[in-house]
């Protein structure tokens, strides 16, 4: 089978950017792309735009990032799967290389939340579930949809609101170390349990911001990708799942099935297992997401994500390093930029160019696992070096 | 502060929907006498939660509505302080998932029960409330 690598990297400062319109903040992460993998933007087949969309003024945000870069000929869509737009769009452009129908293809992942009021956002984001069930007469909110989880993961497993805060702590100590992030400044235990409840058990420290930013990846054809790089770093897994939109037509509460199904679709398809992975982004739009990531991806039992965070497994020394790059909570939010933004982190991290946060590489296997909704959409992919 | 110059547009959307009932009215008009229905297939005998008119197992599309009771147990829980846009007038509230006696379980508010004595477990009634406008929903309220 042929291999499609990530050839060129970009990416914006993320947080709350009223310099930027969407084709303006798009065009960061698209240029710093096109100069790093050397290619002519001409050459580029399919522009995949992932974008939740609904809080900025365009309705076609692919066609209007598109013209702006002056891409406009090229086949293009937007893609949407909630917080994992950016991951689906990295997964349409690899199709179009596999399939044959280009060699060299972009994913570009773009949000401007903050262009609307924080009680609009909330608004569109708590409906992201089953409208008539959910919101209509109960107002769900995003971080509720995952309070109903921690609540349920604490109950059975004994994790407290401490082990939620230390995920929070953990991804602003590398959020400092981040020039691109939100957030660049360490927070202490203290600052995360005292603040102000959200929707309890999740305080204000517990939940990622919401953010205007973007992110790039070109990809391209095996043959094309050893031209063009030294250090092409290769799709090798791709897995994908997805779960019903009521949450009360789930199994439990304390893991995402579309997360464990993913996971092992893409740990199959890369024939890897968790322990050879050197380092992953996790989804920690909630301090409890990245808890129910570590059992999820099978880096620890059920029940024991907990202790992993406690023991430090997930830092830079530890067993798996997690969210080197300050993670949702930290970094920021962009929904539809997240998913590329984490493929961008670790290429960089399997290239060895994450500078104060690079984790050791020891296999040369990174992993990204973006999740919409919660649980809605599942999307982890496994990168490598060889 | 944010300083940078910005077109604040004049051109706002207004959006509200109407949202077609006409498959699930039965479960409404029960709702307004305070019984929880729904949908049982007719093929496989699979019982919906929500109710729908198609069969998400089988496919069937033949079904008769069954009657799910009022009993309940709390499966999770959270109480909600940061509220959406439209929900600015609600205050604080407590949303809970909660099972059925049949195993199937539902999302809706817990109402009246002390903040401190939620827990998974407990024991809960669904009750009908009138959302105005010939709009029932339904609710939890300690058992």
């Amino acid at each position: 089978m042929s291999r499609v690598a990530v050839v060129g990297i970009g990416h914006s400062r993320f947080g709350k950017r009223t310099d930027v319109t969407l084709g303006e903040l798009a065009f960061e992460s698209i240029k710093q792309a096109v100069d790093d993998a050397g290619v002519d933007k001409g050459d580029i087949g399919n522009v995949v735009v992932g974008s939740a969309g609904g809080w900025y003024e365009e309705s076609l945000p692919a066609v209007v990032v598109n013209e702006y870069a002056g891409l406009s000929g090229a086949g293009t869509m937007r893609v949407e799967a909630a917080c994992a737009s950016g991951s689906a769009a990295v997964k349409a452009a690899y199709n179009s290389i596999m399939s044959g129908e280009t060699d060299v293809a972009m994913a570009v992942g773009v949000e401007k939340m903050t262009e609307v009021d924080t009680p609009t956002s909330v608004e569109l984001i708590g409906r992201a579930g089953s409208y008539v069930w959910e919101f209509e007469n109960y107002g769900m909110t995003f971080p509720a949809y995952y309070a109903l989880y921690a609540v349920a993961h604490m109950n059975k497993f004994g994790t407290t609101e401490e082990d939620l805060s230390r995920v929070s702590v953990k991804a602003h100590r590398y959020g400092a170390m981040n020039p691109l992030a939100q957030f660049q400044k360490e927070i202490t235990l203290e600052k995360a349990m005292g603040s102000p409840v959200v929707s309890w058990p999740l305080k204000l420290y517990d939940a990622c911001p919401l953010s205007d930013g973007s992110a790039a990846v070109v990809l391209a054809s095996e043959e094309l990708a050893k031209k063009l790089s030294d250090t092409p770093i290769w799709i090798k897994g791709v897995g994908y799942s997805s779960d019903t939109a009521n949450l009360s037509r789930r199994d439990d509460y304390v893991g995402l099935r579309a997360a464990v199904s993913a996971a092992a679709k893409a740990y199959a398809m890369a024939k890897v297992a968790p322990g050879d992975v050197d380092v992953a982004t996790a989804h920690d739009c909630f301090t409890i997401a990245e808890l129910m990531a570590y059992e999820d991806l099978g880096f620890c039992k059920k029940g024991e994500a907990a202790k992993m965070i406690r023991e430090g497994q997930t830092e830079i020394g530890g067993r798996i390093p997690v969210n080197l790059d300050g993670g949702l909570k930290a970094k920021g939010h962009p929904i539809g930029a997240t998913g590329v933004s984490m493929a961008v982190e670790i290429t960089k991290q399997l290239r060895g160019e994450a500078g104060k946060h690079q984790a050791p590489i020891r296999n040369g296997v990174g992993l990204v696992h973006n999740i919409g909704g919660t649980g809605h959409y599942a999307y982890v992919t496994v990168l490598s070096r060889d | 502060m944010d300083e940078n110059p910005q077109l604040h547009s004049r051109r706002t959307l207004n959006l509200r929907f109407d949202i077609p009932i006409s498959k699930t009215q039965e479960f409404w008009e029960a709702l307004k006498k305070g019984k929880l229905v729904s949908t049982k297939c007719m093929k496989c005998g699979n019982v919906s939660f929500p109710p729908q008119a198609d069969c998400p197992k089988c496919m069937g599309g033949e079904f008769e509505w069954v009657d799910l009771g009022t009993d309940a147990t709390l499966v999770t829980f959270t109480h909600v302080r940061v509220t959406p846009a439209s929900f600015a007038a609600n205050g604080p509230y407590t949303i809970a998932i909660a099972e059925l006696e049949s195993g199937l379980k539902a999302l809706a508010w817990l109402e009246g029960a002390e903040q401190q004595s939620v827990k998974p477990g407990m024991k809960l009634k669904v009750a009908a409330r009138d959302g105005g406008e010939g709009n029932p929903y339904y609710v939890f309220v300690p058992a």
